[in-house]
């Protein structure tokens, strides 16, 4: 909060505005409520199809696939973020700047674009996978430029005297890395990580322009198709799910973010990128 | 490469929906990002609520589904704009919750004293606000807002998927048409990556013209 200890005739004001703001709140509330009910949005009609199992049986099945896509696409990330992450930190220039090349492409390639091309793409190259697959390569090519950055930042806010240490005990370079550097830092950096997960999860929405896989969107909108009364109530719960998850998530993540810090009294590990959300906005420019 | 001759015409359309998209959706979210940074620090409790809601909701429902929603879901409420403008409020009130995150943290890095410093030259808080506060603040969060902006440039894709022609639309349309999937998409990634490029120097310069106030 960005003002001082407020005088009797600033307390005098504010009280006055406080009024007026929870007006306007409740005006734009009752705006809002009012247009829907004109609509008939709150008709049971409506909301008929919500009393049915099988309706909520096949939204909840589309937001597990939702939350398979972004599972399986986040484990492959974090598998090829951590290799890519050890390819940007290596001394040779013949394999930092490749694994630069494509830390910086994929990063700046949207999601959707990446979707497109390997669904249109890899089945030319003879590879006819599953909508699944197009949506999980798509993901985790984008995801694994974003962990190698951050894994690359993760060992190198490790102590210097971490790797000495290894080196002095005789391990190898690689086993320095894969035993001690990396363990380490992935631990710093499970917020961040975390915040990833909601950026994944976030993107298996895409998959509404496939066809072939019943993400939760998707499953709303067959469901308002059927149901043509129910289309804006379908998405809205629809929104409403992907809400909650990633709020959960991200209390997660400032959770473990809040832990790790009052253990080691450690900044954590946060790209100084926004979309970092909770733990890694928190620690953006204290 | 002569197949793409035919469509440079709708390549070039293309590229400036996606410009027009990244232009409009940026200013509007700034401002949208700015009030709401504003209302979140702001001494009325009714606002930092409403601030602090507005970010919760549109953070964390993803873009296409806010798109869709939109697009697809308002309509029956007789709330209907021509696709591209539902595209560009939907970005704005996505990356507006971003924005006005952002802005915060530059926010937090002003001291109190300087507001009372501001409040002892005869300053009021709207004043103090315009020529303290949200100069500092903005200088502290270049670096962070250019991130806020590349992500708005991937997000413009997303119109796509309710048919706005831009750049990737065009794209996968043309890749369908002339069954060239890798070339034309390639060429789609790159004017992306190119673009970002740009966007990222302007980013760094702009960062080193503000470098005063560190």
């Amino acid at each position: 909060m960005l003002f001082e200890e407020p005088g009797p005739r600033a307390k005098r004001r504010h009280r006055v505005l406080e009024v007026v703001s929870w007006v306007v709140v409740a005006g734009v509330a009752y705006g809002v409520a009012w247009t829907l009910n004109k609509n008939g949005a709150f008709d049971a009609a409506a909301w008929k199809p919500f009393s049915q199992w099988g309706v909520w049986r096949q939204l909840g099945l589309g937001l597990l696939n939702n939350l398979r896509a972004a599972v399986v696409g986040m484990l492959l990330s974090m598998l090829f973020g951590c290799l890519l992450g050890w390819g940007l930190l290596s001394k040779r220039k013949l394999v930092r700047n490749p694994c630069r090349a494509f830390a910086d492409l994929f990063n700046g390639i949207p999601i959707l674009l990446l979707l497109f091309f390997t669904s249109l793409v890899l089945p030319s190259w003879g590879l006819p996978l599953s909508d699944f697959w197009f949506l999980v390569i798509a993901l985790s090519l984008y995801s694994t430029a974003v962990v190698g950055d951050l894994v690359r930042a993760g060992v190198m806010a490790l102590p210097r005297g971490e790797s000495e240490a290894a080196a002095a005990l005789g391990f190898s370079e690689s086993e320095s890395m894969w035993l001690i550097l990396l363990p380490q830092a992935l631990r710093v950096m499970s917020p961040a990580l975390l915040s990833q997960m909601v950026i994944v999860f976030k993107g298996t929405t895409l998959a509404f322009v496939l066809g072939g896989y019943f993400d939760l969107l998707r499953s709303a909108t067959v469901l308002g198709a059927y149901y043509s009364r129910s289309l804006l109530q379908a998405q809205v719960v629809a929104a409403i799910a992907f809400m909650l998850v990633n709020i959960g998530l991200s209390q997660m993540a400032a959770a473990i973010d809040r832990r790790e810090k009052q253990r080691y009294g450690t900044q954590p590990v946060a790209l100084d990128d926004l979309d970092t959300h909770g733990g890694g906005a928190a620690s953006l420019a204290r | 490469m002569s197949f793409l001759l035919p469509h440079l015409g709708e390549f070039a359309w293309g590229i400036a929906f996606t410009i027009g998209l990244v232009f409009l959706g940026w200013v509007g979210a700034m401002i949208l990002g700015t009030v709401l940074a504003i209302m979140r620090v702001s001494p009325i409790r009714a606002a930092r609520t409403a601030a602090a809601a507005y970010i919760l909701v549109f953070r964390n429902i993803p873009i296409p589904v806010q798109m869709v929603l939109f697009v697809f879901g308002f309509p029956l409420l007789g709330i209907v704009f021509s696709l591209f403008t539902s595209a560009v409020i939907v970005l704005i009130a996505y990356h507006a919750a971003f924005v006005c995150e952002t802005l915060r943290s530059g926010l937090n890095t002003v001291a109190v004293g300087e507001l009372e410093a501001s409040r002892s030259l005869g300053f009021g808080p709207f004043a103090t606000m315009r020529y303290l506060v949200l100069p500092q603040a903005f200088a502290a969060v270049v670096q962070p807002m250019g991130n806020v902006l590349i992500l708005l440039v991937k997000n413009t894709s997303v119109a796509a998927i309710v048919g706005v022609a831009e750049l990737t639309f065009t794209a996968d349309k043309v890749a369908i048409e002339e069954v060239q999937a890798f070339i034309v998409l390639g060429g789609a990634a790159i004017a992306y990556v190119l673009i970002c490029i740009a966007l990222k120097r302007c980013v760094s310069l702009l960062e080193r013209r503000v470098a005063f106030s560190k």
